[in-house]
């Protein structure tokens, strides 16, 4: 399932990124390059910094240093509206007005195609119909969102985030709130997104699903990269440790062969 | 839906196509509702025109509003209740549209103008005119001071957290029974002739309104409207969440500060005219999303609204105890007290 990073084509890129709130300094001097094409994981523990990260790269949290380069050009010279034209970010908490229907959910995603003169043209028809084809939606288009289960909920908003044409996605933990089955349909539908040729970054809590389905993986802790590359290679145990301080065993998927852990354990020290 | 990918519109909804690729999409129950209230308002205006301590058989009213019938009727309908109707719809559309952008911004239904300290604001700089108090400025100038001055007020207080949440309309509240108290010392201070020509302005009314104000109103509306109007499509998309808006291209700042300073504008201009008459922020956009399709921002909705209960109301206050007038403000304090209550006791539907 997974494809290897061969090339190093990166349309999205930090460089030398510093994120802060206030004088709190969450990301320091970051540089990282997001393969093209691929899903990357973004991991580590709570508070290390990976949703302020996320929210730097779509340009929604103003840098304190360095900067984010789109396309070979600083982030900041792109109007608002070219940027929501080429990344899309669902973030991790969601709010919707009461009574919105999927379609009417979806409809937002076309925002930075329209204009006040070009509310509804027959290219948002077709790409409406296609994010609830995609997303496998299209009877729930008139519900009201607040009448779906968590599951439906979530593909509601990536197919918005579909509709919105962007070649590179970027999701906060997508499946957080989700159970086992709900999870495994939004990582489907995200490894089918990347295989028509969007990129895929996504900050994911669990280590075994973003091994799985993540071609690469970047772990951060403290708001710095700390490993980068094909889950295989960088999921090893003192990795483990030192994102999570626990230890463990890590085996194989007997059928895919992704790394999985076994008997997580705190260290004996912690424990007393 | 059976018959794999149709194309298809979002549900509730009529594509307008205009000449040039121009698209405009239109809720089909907004538009409904639009209708509705239309010409519920034009059938006030019509009662507006006729009653009175004279009465004047609708048709005549009509007739004379376009330079037909009698000369006293024309008298009657041109000169003394045209103007009056008209600054009614003005004042109205005014209030509402500010009060439906400013709940729009804040997410929260009770952030309109006149509970912010907006509408308190304008009235003590524009009473503060027409006494004569520090600087003698026309009162819609004055009035704009006020109210620019109530909104940084209530922002500064806020502490930066902007015009979400609750810190900003307790900070508005405190805002407005300052300027509250500020216009009853100005009144206290001065001759009782002042004090009684500068009086209706504090409670509400259409009685004292001078024609210039009216004219700059006018223009207000004339401008605020379709800015607001154009706002209206961005405003939705804000109704998801700021971060939301910001990554769909919304510049969330600017149209933050653009859709406040319409509000202080409408308001401002509005209070110059009839005083504040702030309860017509709160339940003009409140009918008008009660009729309109759930996902939009109903600016139309809301002006058609305000203007139908500013002429209602009026025209209440002229009728009820003839040939004593009940300022507006005060039937409008009636009618919309009670509301607001009903609105505190369904307090699960806040946010709009």
């Amino acid at each position: 399932m997974n494809r290897p990073v061969t090339d190093g084509d990166s349309r999205l890129q930090a460089d030398r990124l510093g994120l802060a709130y206030g004088r709190t300094t969450i990301v320091r001097e970051l540089s990282l390059a997001l393969p093209d094409g691929r899903v990357t994981a973004i991991v580590g523990p709570n508070g290390c910094g990976k949703s302020t990260l996320l929210a730097g790269l779509a340009r929604l949290h103003p840098p304190s240093g360095g900067g984010v380069v789109l396309d070979s050009r600083d982030i900041r010279d792109l109007p608002t509206r070219e940027v929501a034209r080429r990344i899309a970010l669902l973030p991790q908490h969601t709010v919707a007005p009461e009574g919105l229907t999927v379609a009417e959910l979806i409809r937002f995603g076309r925002h930075p195609h329209q204009g006040l003169m070009r509310q509804w043209s027959a290219e948002d028809e077709r790409v409406l119909a296609e994010s609830l084809a995609v997303a496998d939606i299209e009877a729930l288009a008139d519900r009201p969102l607040d009448a779906l289960s968590g599951g439906q909920r979530q593909r509601a908003w990536i197919a918005m985030a579909i509709a919105q044409q962007t070649p590179l996605l970027l999701l906060d933990e997508p499946t957080s709130a989700l159970d086992l089955g709900h999870q495994l349909e939004v990582f489907e539908l995200i490894r089918a997104l990347a295989a028509s040729g969007k990129t895929v970054v996504m900050v994911v809590h669990d280590l075994v699903s973003a091994c799985r389905f993540a071609d690469h993986m970047v772990a951060m802790l403290d708001g710095d990269v700390v490993a980068e590359g094909p889950p295989a290679e960088v999921v090893t145990p003192a990795l483990v440790r030192r994102l999570y301080g626990i230890e463990c065993t890590l085996i194989e998927d007997p059928v895919t062969g992704s790394p999985m852990l076994a008997n997580p354990r705190r260290p004996a020290t912690a424990r007393s | 839906m059976s018959g794999g990918a149709v194309s298809r519109s979002p549900a509730h909804t009529a594509v307008l196509r205009l000449p040039g690729g121009r698209t405009l999409l239109v809720q089909r129950r907004t538009q409904r509702a639009n209708l509705l209230l239309a010409l519920l308002l034009a059938a006030a205006a019509v009662m507006a025109l006729s009653l009175g301590s004279t009465v004047v058989a609708p048709h005549d009213a009509v007739t004379a509003l376009f330079g037909g019938g009698d000369a006293v009727t024309r008298f009657l309908i041109q000169a003394l209740r045209g103007p009056r109707l008209l600054a009614g719809i003005l004042t109205g559309t005014a209030f509402a549209v500010a009060g439906c952008l400013m709940q729009t911004l804040a997410h929260n239904r009770l952030a309109t103008p006149g509970i912010i300290g907006i509408d308190n604001g304008a009235t003590a700089f524009a009473v503060a005119s027409v006494l004569g108090v520090g600087i003698a400025v026309a009162p819609p100038a004055m009035a704009l001071v006020g109210a620019a001055t109530a909104t940084a007020l209530a922002f500064g207080l806020a502490g930066g957290t902007g015009t979400r949440g609750y810190r900003f309309i307790v900070a508005g509240i405190a805002i407005g029974a300052l300027f509250g108290a500020v216009t009853q010392l100005m009144l206290a201070r001065v001759a009782i002739d002042a004090a009684n020509q500068a009086y209706p302005w504090t409670v509400g009314t259409l009685n004292a309104r001078s024609a210039d104000a009216v004219w700059v109103l006018g223009a207000g509306v004339a401008v605020g409207l379709p800015a607001a109007l154009a706002l209206a499509r961005t405003l939705t998309v804000m109704r998801l969440s700021d971060f939301t808006a910001q990554g769909l291209g919304v510049r969330v700042r600017a149209c933050r500060w653009l859709s406040l300073a319409v509000a202080v504008l409408l308001t401002a201009l509005a209070v110059a005219v009839a005083g504040p008459v702030g309860l017509v922020g709160l339940v003009g956009p409140e009918i008008a999303r009660h009729l309109s399709a759930p996902a939009s921002v109903p600016v139309v909705g809301a002006a058609l609204a305000g203007a139908l209960v500013m002429v209602l109301a009026d025209l209440a206050g002229r009728l009820l105890l003839a040939p004593i007038e009940i300022p507006v403000g005060i039937v409008t304090a009636v009618v919309g007290g009670p509301y607001l209550l009903w609105i505190l006791l369904r307090a699960s539907r806040m946010t709009p």
